[in-house]
Parts: structure tokens; C-alpha cells; sequence
């Protein structure tokens, strides 16, 4: 369920495909990532309600242009998150002593492997929701705020329910997780932005 | 009142249900911290209590499971005493004053470093100002649960041990695979908390108590102290945004007689029991299933976090390859504080087979207990094998045992009082199978008679301290028999009778048998075969060792320790059809870098040393072609796995250059200092970059990650570094760059700082006053050669 090319587009390939050695190693990563990574997630159903700007959601207020304009016409949100595990974490270490090369691969591996299973958790909440989702929107994404970290952290019960903690500076770990919300309104929305198009930052190397 | 040590285990006792759950039941909302209620709803936390009581719960936990001090700053102490108050209260109104009032602790929600961001001491520290404030309020016990990893548990057992006198009950969550969340097992968690004196363990949360029943059969098979099982209300389901669970009371109870059955000594529950599921628990508990005392297990073993290791039948394999004695390399490495090579070798001998890796770090100059401590947090970030820590030094010891998170070997002890004196008490208080050596006052015996008899007074002196024999294992000690004919017979004959007539385990050193003879190997292996003979249970050798894992493997065909012959058809059966590997290589040693090929590189390398000097080489090949690549990836048609494979080639023939020119060191361009700042602690980016500036010529101080300022401010002016390169992953610690940054050019302003990391762009590094900004690791390397540059 690793996307290949995701992979090597981390890894910095844009258009043209890695040689056959660099092939095996990536598939040689890829496999060991798959034999040790242990998918879990978590989500909630919540209603929400704008006024004045201000998002609230279950016991958060949100104060956040690009998230108003998400969640537009939207009348509950689903908040989850998902991991793929600590295991990610310790192969990356343990490259990182013996070889750089494998610890690269499996750090745009992982990074692929954690992408796909949040499309798989959201792919979920679109079929049971009872209206039309926007697409999925992080802490970080412009201008929400990534403190709200926290909130989605304390509500989804995060270390006990699927073993995610965050650091004082918020940092996820296992480092290979996401937390996220989903929009869910009884209008369906055209023209929706998502992936690198919503994204404010035109300068970043990963764009595509 | 009876004491709870004089009927845990010996009766059926009986905990509480869910609080939590309760209190949302009773209006707790969302974002309420349900520990607050001591102060604010005292009344229903009472009642609660008393409810239980009512419905025959022996055992009551406070209102005290988040309780600490990242959640309630200097209210620790008052909420606490407040919530075991409440239940003193509840007690005497519901006249249970034969009930215990449990001091319930529950997890940080932080995960410890190394792979989070909580000092296992500060852990410790937390959880110890809640049982302080606990145990001086009149609690009876201390129960720690719902606790998703092993090393957190540790924390909090220590903490508990260390503060207060009163009995530990610990619970962990596993889940449907029967695992922690880190990944400890039912087995290696029963192993650590028994090392380390717990009074009870168990399993709570996470599922109903049919789920469950895998778990805690597990749990019955492997512990020695009595099992307690607190299983939730079923499977959560949210419905209309409440979480509610499936199973109701009668169910509940049913499935609570089956557990009993299973041989568990405590039982009640956890999210969404109340007062009602465990009354009717208790009453069918009580009526159909009489009480059975857990068995002692005698199991002698060791565990990392997540893994175990058994000692017998099987020999356990100790890889012997982290020591310094007589190894350049390594010593070398400790003093230039080179963790990762001393990583590297840990990993090779798990890779050979090792079971065990052993943990010496002793040099006279070093700072022994630091680097202990050190080297044992690292090798755990990487491998789940379980160590020896290895130390003359008690105060070594300790460190590494308070730190290792599992029940490791300890190596070692001898017949000497004051070793006893000095190890024992380590062993009982942080758990761990000791190695005991059969010499004393008197030296080493030159008879099997001696050495059994000093095995029988470490057995004994250790069973004063209450340590168990499983626990110790015997060196029979191997010496050479170049010195005196007659020592392997001597050797063989004393771990037989370890064997036979202690019942006990044993361990050997198994090289030092051929020590000042040539072709060691060969008596080795042979030595090795009689003394797996003969009862061997550890053997401390090198798995690089090919010789003598032939011995290891044919041994463990033979004697039925390998199914199938599986591990040795898996490690020979290639051999037999592969032709011998071709060595030359027909590339040259710019191509073998260009190419990425490791081994090759080093192959031309080597031969080329045989006409070329090794500075001519590093100019007139590996240069030019670590240019030609880097280029490559400027230009874009080269990218990041072949920059790095070229790399990585570059420094396998660099490490040849190097060793034929042992004694003189490496002229460096200059000395770069990297570091990932404070609250980060994602470092691979930093990484690529150092194992690319090492190739360019720079001598790289690593100063890893998590670093605080100062300790980059400090290294600056002490090494008088010139550039530091700096390293952040988020917006939240690109604050601590920038107060790095600021302290910097402060402190030092002719140190120029170059900054990378994926929020960083080139406006945002001018907005912190960073120096530079490199958006990738060549982007480093081509500023530092500007930096140097400047100076030639």
C-alpha cells in the first residue's frame, strides 16, 4: 500500500525514474516498512458551529482564515488521526548508523506509507458521512494554528488510544503520524483546493 | 485492618471500576480535568467511592490518575491529599474500614527520550511528587495502570519504590496483538516489574474482558506474583458523540468468572464498569471459582523493552565486540565520543546472531558511569536486543541499570564480600540476572571443588538479600591452556556441576581458553562445542566469528535447539551453491564512488595504497569524483539516494586510507559544529548533511539533537568553531534557532551560522539572522567551503 512514486518524488526524483540499483534498495525499504508497520487510528464525530469567525468544535475555539474557508457551510467536522507506528522510527535510526542512503529511503517511505493510510482513514469517513467532506485539513495548513495540536491530542485521547504523543514543541511522535479534520456539510462544495494547490507556500522543493 | 501484603494473593481481592467513565456519567465535561472534582465536586467523588465500597470492592483507587504536575502545577500536593481524603471519608461512612485506598497513577501522556522529549528522571520525578504527597496523605497502596509503555512503568515503580514503603500494584494496556504500545510483551514486561520488586502485575483497559483473555493467559503462565485483570465495560462505540460500551453487567460478570478461572489473584475493571458490574462480578467470582495462589515460575530471564532472552536450554549468544580490551578501534571511538561507531559494532553482532550484546565502555581516562549511561540509552534507541552492562565500577552499573529499560545481565560479581556487598543490592532493587565469578579473597581455584564452592557462597549470599537463584548465573572462568594444561578440563568440570548439582546456569568468556596460542579460532570453536556440552548456558564470544558459530549452529542442529535445522540450513545452505565472491573490481576508484559502490570503492582503494599515497588519492580521485556527483544533484540530475550512496562509497575508502595512515591524523579543511535545536528530535536531515561535510574534508562535531543553546554557545568558544550549522523541523523550534542564532553572535560573533530544516526558507533564515541558509546538504557544504575558503 506504499506508493511508489510518492516515494521517490520525497526522494527528490521529479520526472525521471531511480536506477536499478537504487530500485532494489527502495523496494528492499519499502518491504521492511510494510513487515513492521502497525496502522492505527482514531476519530470523533463533533458538532461545530462558526460565529464571529470563531470556529468552536467539541471544547475548541479556532480563530483561522484558511479553516473558515474549509469548513464553510460545514455543520459537524470529524476529527481523527493516524500512525503508522514506532517501528518507522527505530528502522530510520538503524540506517541512519549503517547507511544514510537506506535512512533517506525510508524516511520518504514512511512519509509515502503514512500519506496513503490517511487517504485510506479519510476515504472511511467520506463513505459513512452523512453529507458532502471537505478535504482534509491539518494544524500547520495556513493559517491554523499549530497549537491546536494539543486539543486534538487531549479529545482523540492520543497516547492511549493509538500511541501518539507530541513533544513540548509539538512534534508527533511516533514521527510518522497525522492528526486532522474533516469538514462535513449538507451542501456539496465545488472548486476545492487540496494537496499542494492549497498549500501558501510556492517555494517549497516537494511541489508539484 | 489486615495488611493487603498479608492477603494479596492468598484471597480474592477485588478493585474498583471505572472512575472516569463515572464521572462523565456524573457531568464531568469534555474538557474537564476530572482530578480538579477533588476540590470542586468532592460530594460525587465520595459518593462514588462509597458506591463502590458498597458493592464489596476491596480495593479503591483516588481520583489521582492524571494527577502530576505537567497538568496541575502546584496543586500536586493539595489535590492529592484531597482525593485520599475523599476515600478515607467514603470508607468510614460505608464502614469498610477493612478496604485499601489505592493511590492510582496514571500515564504522563509524554513519551520518554530518547524517542521523546521526557527525561526518564524527570519522569521519575514526577511521578514521585504525587506518590509522596499520596502516601503521606494515608494512602494504603500504590497502584500504577493503564501505563502503554514499559519504560514509563519503570519510572513509575521507581518512583513509587524510592518514595514510600507501601505495596506497588502495576497494570499495563496492550493491544489486540498483545503488545504495549512501544512494544513490550506480556513476558518482558512481567520480567522487568518482577526485577524490580512489584508486589503485583496485570492488565487493565483497552478491551473488554473477553479480548483480554489471550493476555492474561500469557500473564498467568509467565508471573510469579499474584496477576490482577481490570478489563473495560467491552468495545467502545460512540454513538450520537458519547462513547459508550457493550457489554453490560451480567455479561460483564460471566466473562469475569472465566477470567477468575484462569488463575488471576485480583480482578475488577476499568472504562465503563460501575458499581453494579463488579458487585455482580464479585458475587459469581466468589461463588464459582475457589481461589488459587500464583506459582512461582523460576523463569531466568532477561529482556530488552520488547524482547526477551531465556537463559537455558538454548546457549544465549553474548556478543563480546563492545569492549575496548585490546581493541584500538574502539578505544579510539570512546575517547572521540563516536557513538555511532560503538552503534555500529552493536548492530553488526545483532546481524551475526548475537542474542545478547554485552556493554563495556571502561577506560581509565573516561568518565565511566556517564558513558554507561550514555552508550545504554543509545544502543536501546536501535536494537531490541537485551544488554549486559559490564563494569567494574558499581556507580557504572547502576547508571546503566536505572536507565535500561528491561531486566538486564549484569556482569559481573564475585565471591569477594565486598563485591557481593557492593552488586547485590543493585541487582534486588533494579532487577537483572547477575553474573557471578567462581574466584574470591583467595584468588582464582585451581580445582573445580574451589570454584563450586565460591559459586555455592554467591548463590547463598545472594539468597540473603533476597535475590533468586534463577537470577545468577556462574562464570566457571575460562583460561588458557597455553599457561596450565589442565585449565579447560578445569573449566568444563565446573560449569557441569553448575549444572548438576546447583541446578544452576552458567556463562564463560569462551576466547580467553586459547589466549597466546595461534590459529585461536580453532580452539575456540572446539572449546566452545564441549562446554555447550557440558551445560554452557551463555556463552560471551564474537559472532563475527565464523568458526565458532559453526560450533553454535551444528551444536543446536544436533542437540534438537533447532527446529527443522532451520537456522542452520538458513545460514549455510547458500554457501554450499554461491561461487567465491570476485573481490577485483574492474571499475576505478572515482567510478566505484561515482557508482556508489561501498565495498568496491574500498577494494581500488586498497589497491591502489600499494602505488599511490593516500593524500594524493583523497585529491586526485575521491574529490574529483564526490565533485563531479555533487554537482549532479546541484544540477538536478543527480538525486539524494545516489549523492548519498557516492558518499557513503567515498567514506568506506576514506576509513582504508585512514587505517594505512595510522598515527597521523586526517589534515581537515576545518572544524563545523551541527546540532538540531532544542525541542526538535528529528536529526536525519542534520545527519545527511554531517556524513557529506565529513567527506568534503571537515572535521564534524555532532552535538545531536535537542540541543539546548547553550551547549552550542559553549562548544563554539571552548573549540573556537568558526561555522555552526544548525538544524529545525517545525515553526515551534525555529524559535529556539533563533535564540540559538542571537546567543551566538553574541557570545561569538566571528561564528558564521548556517541553518536548514523543512519550514526554513531563505526569508525566514534572514528573519532569525542566520548567516546562511542551505536548502540542501551540498547547499552546507558548498557555504563551509566558503567560510574556509575565505581563510586560505
Amino acid at each position: 500500500m506504499i506508493d511508489r512514486k510518492e516515494t521517490e518524488r520525497y526522494l527528490g526524483y521529479m520526472k525521471v525514474r531511480p536506477d536499478a540499483q537504487i530500485d532494489a534498495r527502495i523496494d528492499a525499504c519499502i518491504a521492511q516498512i510494510e513487515k513492521t508497520m502497525d496502522c492505527r487510528s482514531v476519530k470523533r464525530y463533533e458538532p461545530m458551529t462558526i460565529e464571529d469567525e470563531t470556529i468552536r468544535i467539541a471544547d475548541m475555539e479556532i480563530h483561522s482564515q484558511s479553516l473558515l474557508r474549509n469548513l464553510k457551510d460545514c455543520t459537524s467536522v470529524c476529527l481523527f488521526a493516524a500512525t503508522i507506528g514506532p517501528e518507522i522510527d527505530r528502522l530510520i535510526r538503524r540506517a541512519e548508523i549503517v547507511s544514510m542512503t537506506d535512512a533517506a529511503i525510508y524516511q520518504a517511505a514512511g512519509a509515502a506509507a503514512i500519506e496513503s493510510y490517511v487517504d485510506q482513514v479519510n476515504q472511511t469517513i467520506i463513505a459513512e458521512a452523512d453529507g458532502y467532506c471537505r478535504p482534509r485539513f491539518s494544524c500547520g495548513y495556513g493559517d491554523f494554528d499549530l497549537h491546536h495540536q494539543r486539543d486534538f491530542a487531549r479529545l482523540l485521547n492520543l497516547p492511549k488510544t493509538i500511541g501518539v504523543t507530541l513533544t513540548d514543541t509539538l512534534l508527533m511522535q511516533p514521527s510518522k503520524s497525522v492528526t486532522a479534520l474533516v469538514g462535513i456539510s449538507p451542501k456539496p462544495s465545488h472548486c476545492i483546493l487540496q494537496g499542494c494547490e492549497a498549500c501558501s507556500r510556492t517555494d517549497c522543493t516537494y511541489r508539484r | 485492618m489486615k495488611s493487603l501484603r498479608s492477603r494479596l494473593g492468598k484471597e480474592w481481592l477485588f478493585c474498583d471500576g471505572g472512575t472516569g467513565t463515572s464521572l462523565q456519567a456524573l457531568g464531568l465535561a469534555g474538557g474537564e480535568l476530572p482530578e480538579r472534582w477533588n476540590q470542586t465536586h468532592p460530594d460525587r467523588i465520595r459518593a462514588l467511592h462509597e458506591d463502590y465500597l458498597k458493592a464489596g470492592c476491596d480495593i479503591i483507587n483516588t481520583n489521582t490518575f492524571g494527577l502530576n504536575t505537567l497538568k496541575f502545577p502546584g496543586e500536586v500536593e493539595s489535590l492529592t491529599a484531597a482525593a485520599v481524603h475523599l476515600a478515607q471519608e467514603a470508607k468510614e461512612r460505608t464502614g469498610r474500614e477493612d478496604a485499601y485506598i489505592a493511590l492510582d497513577i496514571g500515564p504522563t501522556g509524554k513519551l520518554l527520550k530518547p524517542m521523546g522529549d521526557l527525561d526518564f528522571e524527570e519522569a521519575v520525578a514526577l511521578f514521585a511528587e504525587t506518590i509522596r504527597a499520596g502516601a503521606q496523605a494515608g494512602a494504603d497502596l500504590v497502584l500504577i495502570e493503564t501505563m502503554s509503555d514499559s519504560y514509563e512503568s519503570k519510572a513509575a515503580v521507581l518512583a513509587a519504590k524510592e518514595n514510600c514503603s507501601l505495596p506497588v500494584l502495576i497494570t499495563n494496556i496492550y493491544n489486540e496483538n498483545g503488545k504495549l504500545m512501544t512494544g513490550g510483551t506480556p513476558e518482558t514486561v512481567v520480567a522487568m516489574l518482577e526485577g524490580l520488586g512489584v508486589d503485583a502485575v496485570g492488565v487493565n483497559c483497552g478491551f473488554g474482558p473477553q479480548e483480554m483473555i489471550p493476555i492474561v493467559k500469557r500473564l498467568t503462565a509467565c508471573a510469579s506474583v499474584p496477576v490482577i485483570v481490570n478489563p473495560n465495560a467491552g468495545l467502545p462505540k460512540q454513538i450520537k458523540g458519547r462513547t459508550v460500551y457493550d457489554l453490560g453487567a451480567e455479561d460483564f460478570a460471566q466473562t469475569m468468572v472465566d477470567i477468575a478461572k484462569l488463575g488471576v489473584q485480583v480482578v475488577g475493571g476499568c472504562c465503563g464498569t460501575t458499581p453494579d458490574y463488579i458487585k455482580r462480578a464479585r458475587e459469581l467470582v466468589l461463588k464459582h471459582v475457589p481461589f488459587r495462589p500464583i506459582e512461582p515460575k523460576h523463569r531466568a530471564v532477561i529482556c530488552s523493552g520488547s524482547q526477551l532472552a531465556e537463559i537455558g536450554p538454548k546457549p544465549l549468544l553474548i556478543g563480546e565486540r563492545i569492549n575496548p580490551t585490546g581493541k584500538k578501534r574502539l578505544k579510539q571511538a570512546l575517547r572521540e565520543h563516536d557513538l555511532n561507531y560503538i552503534l555500529q559494532q552493536g548492530l553488526a553482532q545483532e546481524e551475526a546472531g548475537a542474542d545478547v550484546l554485552d556493554v563495556n565502555i571502561g577506560l581509565p581516562e573516561l568518565d565511566e558511569p556517564a558513558m554507561m549511561a550514555e552508550v545504554t540509552t543509545a544502543l536501546q534507541s536501535v536494537t531490541t536486543l537485551p544488554l549486559q552492562l559490564d563494569s567494574s565500577d558499581p556507580e557504572a552499573l547502576e547508571r546503566g541499570m536505572r536507565l535500561y529499560n528491561g531486566k538486564p545481565m549484569i556482569n559481573s560479581v564475585n565471591g569477594k564480600a565486598e563485591s557481593m556487598a557492593a552488586v547485590f543490592p543493585l541487582i534486588k532493587k533494579y532487577g537483572g540476572v547477575c553474573v557471578g565469578l567462581a574466584l574470591d579473597e583467595n584468588g582464582i581455584p585451581d580445582s573445580a571443588d574451589g570454584r563450586i564452592a565460591i559459586a555455592k557462597k554467591i548463590y547463598a549470599k545472594a539468597a540473603e538479600y533476597g535475590i533468586a537463584p534463577e537470577d545468577i548465573v556462574i562464570d566457571g572462568l575460562a583460561m588458557t591452556v597455553s599457561s596450565d594444561s589442565r585449565s579447560a578440563l578445569i573449566t568444563l568440570e565446573t560449569i557441569r556441576r553448575v549444572r548438576d548439582e546447583l541446578q544452576g546456569h552458567s556463562i564463560l568468556g569462551v576466547s580467553n581458553i586459547s589466549f597466546g596460542l595461534p590459529q585461536r579460532q580453532i580452539i575456540n570453536a572446539h572449546f566452545l562445542t564441549l562446554a555447550m556440552q557440558d551445560g554452557l548456558s551463555c556463552a560471551i564470544m564474537n559472532p563475527n566469528n565464523a568458526e565458532m558459530m559453526k560450533s553454535v549452529r551444528a551444536y543446536m542442529a544436533l542437540m534438537d535447539l533447532d527446529e527443522n535445522c532451520l537456522q542452520y540450513i538458513q545460514a549455510y545452505s547458500e554457501q554450499e551453491t554461491a561461487p567465491p565472491v570476485q573481490t577485483k573490481t574492474a571499475y576505478t576508484l572515482s567510478q566505484c564512488i561515482q557508482k556508489g559502490l561501498a565495498e568496491q570503492a574500498a577494494e581500488a582503494t586498497r589497491s591502489k595504497l600499494a602505488t599511490t599515497d593516500g593524500l594524493t588519492l583523497i585529491n586526485e580521485e575521491m574529490i574529483p569524483a564526490l565533485d563531479l556527483v555533487g554537482k549532479g544533484f546541484e544540477k538536478g540530475t543527480i538525486f539524494l539516494p545516489q549523492l548519498l550512496m557516492a558518499a557513503e562509497a567515498a567514506k568506506a575508502a576514506f576509513a582504508v586510507i585512514k587505517e594505512s595512515m595510522a598515527g597521523q591524523p586526517r589534515e581537515t579543511k576545518g572544524k563545523v559544529i551541527l546540532a538540531t535545536v532544542k525541542g526538535d528530535i528529528h536529526d536525519i536531515g542534520k545527519n545527511i548533511v554531517k556524513v557529506m561535510l565529513e567527506n568534503y574534508g571537515y572535521e564534524v562535531i555532532d552535538l545531536g539533537k535537542d540541543v539546548p543553546p547553550e551547549t552550542i554557545v559553549q562548544t563554539a568558544v571552548d573549540q573556537q568553531i568558526k561555522l555552526v550549522g544548525l538544524s529545525a523541523l517545525m515553526t515551534t523550534t525555529v524559535v529556539s534557532m533563533e535564540e540559538t542564532i542571537k546567543m551566538l553572535h553574541t557570545v561569538k560573533p566571528d561564528t558564521k551560522v548556517v541553518v536548514g530544516g523543512a519550514v526554513l526558507t531563505e526569508e525566514y533564515a534572514e528573519m532569525i539572522h542566520a548567516d546562511a541558509y542551505a536548502k540542501d546538504a551540498m547547499a552546507t557544504v558548498r557555504y563551509a567551503d566558503q567560510v574556509f575558503g575565505a581563510d586560505n
